[in-house]
């Protein structure tokens, strides 16, 4: 032997790591797994909250309709040019309205027709995706939406006709029919406010021949607007402030985008709270199971820490070493973990943002995995951290001696005569290492209690309950311009003719049926009414008001000073008047149908409050007190809530501006009285078997004969509820489950390698004369024991979570608390077989080996 | 003679009141360089006390050691350390290989710990003196007892410790193997000048010893 061994390369803790890292495979196996499903649940939280928040923001733009940081209404287009000047202004984009299309078919839905260029119309979302902006006098461009609602086919070069007044004020003024050929179109947003309709710059001037207005004149014709975006969005209006200055433009109005608003920061930040919170969650788990995994994996090592300490490694040489193979399993787990997460993420999105309309971006922000990596590295060396200390800290002396009990504990132990019994052993057995029983238990029963609380939360909500409240019918029609808050509502609209409520009304499987009418006027009111007005808005509650919606307040002082405001008469019959008069929907007074079908009486429609809410009195006319609508008097018999489906809806077109009360008559009543009104809503409910007949008779309806009837129906409303809340379902249900799992994997782990440690001390008892099937029963025991000990625990502690927790948060809104336990029921069980079958396999594994074999183990 | 290790008024006392254990209760010992020392006794008598006391494995409850010049009572457990990877070679009864290492590296795994080079000729001669050159690759679990304890000697002379503390390297080689070890390790350790103390059950094998230390309840009953 002369060759000489080379030594450059040698590094002993290196080399140790390295060769340990290869020889410990399944105890590495279970580290990596640790390692990735918390890896897994951070990237997968990381990817729902960053996605989550960029489809919050994406929405909030399509809902303010545009993405620049300010916009002006108020301003002349030699204002606009100076500021385009600006060094701060990125971009400046203009448009003129001319008005709203009126065409039948876009009844509902708001199209704008103006002219833009193409930075606006490309900050409003509205630029053309095929073909392009129009040109010339009678090319136009819009978005599928509105091409859907007119039936005209997506392509270019179709020829589109479009209604609109010049004077949208006045219900009397001459329509403008237009035609234009298509140009361009876009793929249209539900969630935005309005459909845009672009013209060509030469059609605009030739409707406002040159007018612009600047939004101070009445009228939209020509209004000239402009949207502003910044180089930054930090303190928009500051710097818009300063712009302005420059420009020597001081006072001009301008909005700052309600998107770039710090307020929907925090939106956005509560909206992904959960998930921050699952991260926590996450990082207790992750913490308990890799800090077991390497407690247990020291614990085992002790004696080859204390030999190599003798040898000569020092504390700091054997935390690197610690360190070092939690490095090497990171570097395997974390990279799966990332790419598994990141696609469990992509998976579902689409389920949490299943509200936003086109949303379900997923964000593949680099954020993402590095702060995931981030996490999980922090969690795994901080789990290792008192390991590694444990292992620095193992005296020379002491690691010879040492076995896998955590500290050696001199107990007094009881003697019982009878000698002991297996099950006594295999609980003792337990208390050897107490920590690591504690750990196993907290990470299982952690699982387990979070399970049974998003479970119980997710079943206390109650869809009827939700249901009764925005509907009060199978199925709810209402004429195309009910529900428009811009052009107002048409008493004698024409959605609803007489055929098609015939045709509904006597279909095969409708049950009950309800009308409703409304008619506006404006009303004197008395003395009487004043009061409780006044009564009802203290000043407080003024102020409040005034803070969002000012011209609320002035309309209320107008309206006192008068005694002077807008009544809206509802004539109901069937469903409605039924819903509306439900003992508990009656605020003041009581309903007698009989009485009430005379027409001698009136219902007052009350605020939207709950209970009184601590109000002395209700601002409406007080029940027993007289009320005339157009020449004819009343008796108030009941104050009623405003049930949402009765309520809801637009002003009649035409009203002025005021202060409104709603009151209900009988139909028959209403129907002498106003014999030219058509009818507003139709409800009625369907036997469950014709159910689905009549929503695709209805959907073959909206498709082919009018496009504009606005059906609502309960089925409808629950799936629309569902895709609000699956979110928070599966968010919920997946945090819990991957914590139960992690907590199984920790409970496996922790038998297996107690077991696997055991092998010497389990020969050894073997060889006094404990059989195999004492020994396999003294193993089951002990899974028995723990399931037993987890399971008691995550009653306990889940019974009282569900049972004053979760109690007290889904108290109130939609919800009726249900106590269950369910998730624990079904737990139960397989944990129990867990608990056999884990002592069960690892006996079998270790009778692999022969007594003398495991005897001769070092 | 020039003193290598010297102990003074060393006791080191277990428990308290009724349960006091006294593993060692005084000793004064002097050790020479150079020389093979055997400590002998029964089971108990607190000859491995005595050795952990000696390599500062143990912190005494009383008394001093001083291992060539250096107060190991005033060590804290790091410098302790490195005392022992610098100043002493151990041997053990189950010889405390790293499994996970070949016999090279087992060989010069104190010294790189140490960031030191290990001085190739010297160890290579070592090596050859206990016929382990053919071995230098095979891992621990491939070699006999009588092979694995020789390794274990290599490495406690590779660094050139100014002791080598070895606590019964006989207990588990049957007879002849001990006495081929001990030696080996007696012949090495003229050869390089080594200060040996041995501690060993066997009377037998302390005789190849150059001085014989007899411990009984904690006290040095004859040398």
């Amino acid at each position: 032997m002369t060759e000489k061994k080379n030594q450059e390369t040698f590094n002993p803790i290196k080399t140790i790591t390295q060769r340990t890292f290869r020889k410990n495979r399944s105890r590495n196996l279970v580290a990596v797994l640790a390692i990735l499903m918390t890896t897994l649940m951070f990237t997968t939280l990381f990817t729902l909250a960053q996605s989550m928040c960029k489809n919050l923001i994406e929405m909030t733009f399509r809902q303010t309709g545009y993405d620049a940081q300010a916009s002006c209404k108020a301003i002349t287009p030699e204002q606009a040019e100076m500021l385009a000047a600006h060094p701060d202004v990125k971009e400046l984009g203009q448009s003129i309205v001319l008005g709203l299309a009126e065409n039948r078919q876009l009844g509902g839905r708001q199209v704008e027709i103006r002219w833009a260029d193409d930075s606006y119309a490309a900050h409003s979302f509205a630029a053309p995706t095929t073909g392009r902006m129009p040109q010339s006098a009678e090319e136009a461009a819009m978005d599928t939406i509105t091409l859907d609602r007119l039936g005209i086919p997506h392509e270019v070069g179709q020829k589109v006709t479009l209604e609109w007044r010049k004077d949208i004020s006045d219900p009397d003024a001459e329509p403008v029919q237009a035609e234009f050929t298509l140009c361009g179109f876009w793929e249209g947003n539900q969630s935005g406010y309005a459909s845009m309709a672009w013209v060509s710059r030469e059609y605009a001037d030739a409707q406002t021949q040159g007018q612009l207005s600047t939004g101070t004149e009445d009228g939209i014709l020509g209004l000239y607007m402009v949207q502003v975006s910044l180089y930054s969005d930090n303190n928009i209006e500051a710097a818009m402030d300063r712009i302005l200055a420059d420009t020597e433009l001081d006072g001009l109005e301008y909005g700052v985008n309600l998107a770039y608003s710090p307020e929907m920061g925090a939106t956005a930040i509560q909206e992904t709270l959960p998930m921050y919170l699952g991260m926590a969650l996450v990082f207790v788990a992750g913490y308990l199971i890799i800090y077991n995994i390497f407690q247990i994996s020291v614990a085992a090592d002790t004696q080859f820490y204390g030999k190599i300490k003798t040898l000569g490694a020092t504390d700091r040489q054997i935390r690197k070493l610690i360190y070092g193979l939690a490095n090497r399993l990171c570097m395997i787990g974390i990279p799966v973990g990332l790419i598994l997460g990141w696609l469990l993420g992509a998976a579902l999105v689409p389920a949490f943002t299943g509200i936003i309309e086109s949303g379900g971006a997923v964000s593949v922000h680099p954020l993402i995995f590095t702060g995931s990596a981030a996490f999980a590295w922090l969690t795994v060396l901080l789990s290792c951290l008192r390991p590694a200390r444990l292992a620095g800290k193992v005296s020379p002396v002491e690691a010879l001696r040492m076995n896998d009990a955590d500290t050696p504990r001199r107990r007094k132990t009881k003697r019982s005569h009878t000698g002991e019994s297996l099950a006594g052993m295999a609980w003792e057995n337990l208390g050897r290492n107490r920590k690591r029983t504690v750990t196993v238990i907290c990470s299982l029963t952690l699982g387990l209690v979070l399970l049974s609380c998003f479970y119980a939360k997710n079943t206390a909500f109650d869809m009827e309950k939700y249901l009764a409240e925005l509907t009060i019918a199978d199925f709810e029609l209402a004429d195309a311009t009910s529900g428009n808050y811009i052009g107002g509502y048409d008493p004698q609209g024409t959605t609803l003719g007489k055929d098609l409520v015939q045709e509904l009304e006597t279909m095969e499987g409708v049950e009950t049926v309800g009308h409703q009418y409304s008619h506006q006027l404006v009303w004197q009111f008395d003395d009487q009414t004043t009061e409780n007005l006044k009564g009802f808005y203290t000043d407080a509650l003024l102020a409040d008001w005034a803070r969002y919606d000012p011209a609320g307040v002035d309309a209320f002082h107008h309206a006192v000073d008068t005694q002077e405001m807008n009544a809206v008469v509802f004539g109901l019959d069937g469903i409605p008047l039924d819903a509306v008069t439900q003992p508990q929907y009656v605020m003041e007074g009581s309903f007698h149908p009989e009485a009430f079908s005379g027409g001698d009486y009136i219902l007052a429609v009350g605020p939207a409050i709950a209970e009184k809410d601590g109000h002395p009195v209700l601002p409406v006319p007080s029940v027993g007190s007289t009320v005339t609508l157009e020449g004819r008097s009343y008796t108030v018999m009941a104050i009623v809530f405003p049930l949402d489906p009765v309520d809801r809806g637009a002003s009649e077109a035409g009203a002025p501006e005021a202060m409104e009360q709603h009151f209900i008559l009988p139909t028959d009543t209403f129907r002498q009285n106003w014999p030219e009104n058509t009818l507003r809503k139709l409800f009625f409910n369907v036997d469950d078997a014709h159910m689905d007949t009549v929503q695709n008779w209805l959907d073959a309806y909206t498709a082919t004969v009018d496009t504009s009837l606005p059906v609502t129906s309960r089925q409808s409303m629950a799936q629309q509820y569902e895709a609000e809340t699956r979110s928070t379902a599966v968010m919920g249900n997946t945090i819990s489950v991957v914590i139960a799992l992690v907590g199984v994997l920790n409970f496996v782990n922790s038998m297996v390698t107690a077991i696997l440690s055991r092998r010497r001390e389990f020969a050894m008892i073997q060889s006094v004369g404990m059989t195999r099937r004492q020994l396999c029963k003294m193993l089951v025991y002990e899974g028995l024991c723990y399931a037993a000990v987890t399971l008691v625990l995550s009653y306990l502690i889940s019974a009282l979570a569900v049972g004053v927790g979760i109690r007290g948060m889904v108290a109130g809104g939609f919800t009726t608390f249900r106590f269950t336990l369910l998730p624990l029921y079904i737990c139960t069980p397989i944990l129990l077989v867990f608990a056999l079958l884990i002592p069960f396999v690892c006996f079998q594994n270790l009778e692999s080996q022969s007594i003398v074999e495991r005897l001769r183990m070092d | 003679m020039e003193t290598i290790l010297k102990t003074t008024g060393l006791k080191k006392y277990y428990g308290k009141g009724e349960t006091l254990v006294k593993a060692l209760d005084g000793i004064d010992l002097e050790i020479e360089r150079g020389k093979f020392t055997a400590i002998i006794g029964t089971s108990g008598s607190g000859k491995s006390t005595l050795l952990h006391m000696l390599g500062g494995l143990d912190i005494p409850s009383e008394g001093s050691v001083n291992v060539d010049g250096t107060e190991l009572a005033r060590l804290n457990s790091e410098q302790a350390t490195i005392f022992r990877r610098k100043r002493i070679g151990f041997i053990f009864q189950n010889y405390n290989l790293v499994p996970v290492l070949n016999v090279w590296e087992n060989i010069i795994f104190p010294i790189t710990l140490d960031g030191r080079k290990p001085d190739q000729d010297f160890i290579l001669q070592v090596i050859r003196l206990l016929g382990l050159e053919k071995k230098l690759d095979s891992l621990p679990n491939n070699l006999s007892g009588g092979q694995q304890q020789r390794v274990a000697i290599a490495r406690a002379l590779a660094g050139k410790p100014s002791i080598i503390l070895a606590d019964e390297p006989t207990g588990n080689l049957d007879t002849r193997t001990g006495d081929d070890v001990v030696g080996l390790l007696k012949m090495t350790g003229r050869e390089f000048r080594q200060t040996i103390v041995m501690i060993t059950h066997n009377p037998e094998i302390a005789q190849m010893a150059d001085r014989i230390v007899q411990i009984e309840n904690g006290r040095i009953a004859a040398q």
